[in-house]
């Protein structure tokens, strides 16, 4: 061995061993790199499974928002008001349709009404999501499951129902397909805190706890009936009415007729005898010249204003004279009357030299002090802006002191009502339940006790001899209060003698009052020959037949003893 | 040595494929059961709206009070007046009436001789 490799270049060989141990070196290194290979492909293909996004949403809309749930909506009495039912609604996968003609066909035998150029046009493509028809019923569902039509599938969705129907539309409002509130108190609730829920994705099945109004939909059954009654009863336009609970501000009913169903909201856009736009909530975005049922008001801040008492005499022999016109009275006694006759003989002329005694701004001030400037803090979105003259001319003054010349809502109305027999104190009107604590703490005295009392006085005095008499015949026993208005309407600019707008604001039991409403009739004719037009004869009577049914509802039992009304008779008077 | 860690490794493979294997369909099985069932929680949830709903409207004062019209006069309906409505202290007293002092003497005279009325009442029968 030694001698071959001297002196010349050392051939080495590898034994067969070490060439073994190479090859399998090199084996092993070709397949850690088809194992890195295969591992490469595998992870490359999950960070891609992993980039993907899938649309989960539903024509851009979060899947979630669609099959939200809105929260019941209970009266006072925890009936419901409006619930969510589930109903399958039909969505297409176009990319997955097979034979769009078939499909096309097959849905036109379950659902005839589709349109069939719009239907191919709909399922022809490559689009992931179109929806087919929302909200069908379930045996259309078991139809179209049964055809087998690949490419189509249901949702679930959340449809709003109302139970009530028309009873109560314009206090709950509407949603629109998508269950958003568009209207009502549905809105407001969006507005608070469902719209939140819903977009987190909260709002899923009934995890909503249901929310209580403060209506009773006994009492609002029958104020509905008792207004749709006087629609036909006066040939009126429409009627309205709104029932507050006066220590807590609670609405106990609200209805405004016409009306239209939340169940189909289009339904709100509806004309009435050729008429547009006559379905509004009158209550709260109607706004209205009171007419006499002002004097109420003019009365309560005169009295409280201390310039004013209630032993006081008027000189209403002559009309009052502003320039060209005069004032003069409806019923006219043309005789000097005490400050309770005035009220009762609903005098023009008395009025006005009451609010005169007290002072023109003063009487303005009292006016802001009763919140009529601006709208009254409530939850329905329709609201309207008070229409009242910022600065009071001796003539402007004159009139607004029998309600004319200035508009307010219903609303306003029965609030201040309501503060005027609850021992002076206002409370915003509320939708929701509030206790008589949490109320308490709302409180804003806007006249004194005593001048509460004598508001008290008065209205049970109308009602017992003034113009109130007939509402009080159907309400005997109820000790119910309240003044008439029979305000002419304005058309084309000037008022009219043949059109009134009749209103009439109420309270009950006025020994303890618990209750005020306010209830209007517009254009009422007469509903016989031997009856008047005067809103005595119609605005009264309904409101007499409300308080008839709705008393006992309210747990105030009726009472004819003579005390009560003879100790809401203040002591000057005795 | 090595031999049997081979065959021991390749056993428990095999063993653990045929597992997976296994556990995989069953898991697919369960999954399609959910699926099944919260299908049904669905409908059933969606058939329990509707009766809540039917049970709502039939409660309704708005679906009642036709209902009180239409048979307002087969069952003499009318709405109360407010003089049907009275309270406790409305209610006079109960009339005291002396007991019939002659009365109870001859009864307890004839039960002292033997005779008891009652008796003879239901023995007439």
């Amino acid at each position: 061995m030694a001698i071959i490799s001297e002196g010349a270049t050392p051939i080495a060989l590898d034994g067969g061993r070490k060439a073994r141990a190479n090859l399998t070196k090199a084996r092993i290194r070709w397949v850690i790199v088809a194992l890195a290979l295969v591992f490469g492909v595998v992870a490359g293909r999950l960070i891609q499974l992993g980039a993907v996004v899938t649309d989960s949403t539903i024509e851009g809309q979060a899947r979630d928002l669609i099959t939200a749930s809105r929260p019941a909506i209970l009266d006072r009495n925890g009936l419901e008001m409006a619930v969510d039912i589930r109903v399958p609604s039909l969505f297409a996968e176009p990319r997955r349709i097979i034979d769009v003609d078939e499909a096309v066909e097959a849905l036109r035998g379950v659902m005839p009404d589709l349109n069939e150029t719009w239907l191919r046009n709909r399922l022809t493509g490559e689009k992931g999501f179109v929806w087919v028809k929302r909200e069908i019923s379930p045996a259309q569902r078991e139809r179209i499951f049964n055809l087998g039509i690949p490419g189509l599938d249901f949702v679930t969705e959340s449809k709003r129902f109302y139970p009530s129907g028309t009873e109560s539309s314009h206090i709950l409002g509407a949603v629109n397909i998508d269950n958003q509130g568009i209207a009502g108190i549905e809105r407001h609730m969006d507005g608070e805190d469902v719209a939140l829920l819903q977009s987190i994705g909260l709002a899923r099945g009934n995890a909503l706890s249901p929310v209580n109004l403060s209506i009773d939909l006994r009492v609002q059954h029958v104020m509905y009936e008792q207004l749709t009654d006087a629609l036909t009863r006066y040939k009126a336009v429409a009627a309205a009415g709104v029932m507050l609970d006066v220590r807590t501000g609670e609405v106990i009913a609200m209805v405004s007729l016409p009306d239209f169903d939340p169940n189909n909201p289009v339904s709100a856009f509806e004309p009435v005898e050729g008429r547009k736009d006559q379905r509004f909530n009158r209550i709260t975005s109607g706004i209205f010249e009171l007419g006499s049922t002002f004097k109420t008001v003019t009365f309560a801040g005169a009295l409280d204003s201390g310039k004013v008492r209630i032993t006081d005499e008027f000189d209403a022999r002559f009309g009052v004279r502003f320039g060209r016109f005069t004032i003069d009275d409806f019923h006219g006694k043309h005789r000097v009357l005490n400050a309770s006759e005035v009220y009762k003989y609903s005098s023009n002329i008395g009025t006005i030299k009451l609010m005169q005694q007290m002072g023109k701004d003063d009487f303005r001030a009292f006016l802001t002090k009763l919140g009529f400037d601006k709208r009254v803090p409530f939850e329905l979105p329709e609201m309207r802006n008070p229409n009242v003259p910022e600065k009071f001319s001796e003539i402007v003054a004159a009139t607004a002191a029998f309600g004319h010349g200035l508009s307010i809502s219903p609303l306003h109305m029965a609030m201040a009502t309501a503060a005027f027999v609850n021992d002076g104190y206002m409370v915003t009107p509320t939708l929701y339940k509030r206790g008589e604590a949490e109320a308490k703490a709302l409180y804003r005295p806007v006249i004194s006790p005593r001048t509460s009392a004598y508001m008290r006085y008065l209205m049970r005095l109308n009602a017992l001899e003034g113009s109130g008499t007939r509402m009080n015949k159907a309400a005997l026993g109820y000790r119910a209060g309240g003044k008439t208005g029979t305000a002419e309407k304005v058309v084309n600019g000037r008022y009219s003698s043949g059109l009134n707008l009749n209103v009439f604001t109420s309270a009950f039991p006025l020994d303890a009052p618990r209750y005020a409403m306010v209830v209007i009739v517009d254009e009422p004719k007469r509903e016989n020959e031997q009856s008047g037009v005067t809103a005595g004869w119609n605005a009264g009577e309904v409101t007499g037949r409300i308080i008839q049914r709705a008393a006992p509802m309210l747990g105030i039992s009726p009472d004819f003893s003579e005390m009560l009304d003879a100790n809401l008779v203040p002591v000057e008077l005795r | 040595m090595i031999r049997t860690l081979n065959v021991i490794m390749v056993g428990t493979s095999l063993i653990g494929l045929i597992g997976v294997y296994g556990l995989k369909y069953s898991v697919e099985e369960t999954a399609s059961e959910k699926v099944r069932i919260e299908r049904q929680i669905e409908r059933q949830e969606a058939d329990l709206s509707m009766l809540k709903a039917d049970w709502a409207y039939l409660n309704q004062p708005a679906h009642v009070a036709p209902i009180v019209a239409r048979h307002q006069d087969a069952l003499g309906l009318a709405p109360t007046t407010q003089r049907q409505f009275g309270n406790l202290d409305g209610l006079p007293m109960r009339p005291i009436k002396e007991p019939d002092a002659l009365a109870l003497d001859a009864l307890l005279e004839s039960l002292d001789a033997g005779i008891d009325p009652i008796e003879q009442l239901i023995e007439m029968n």
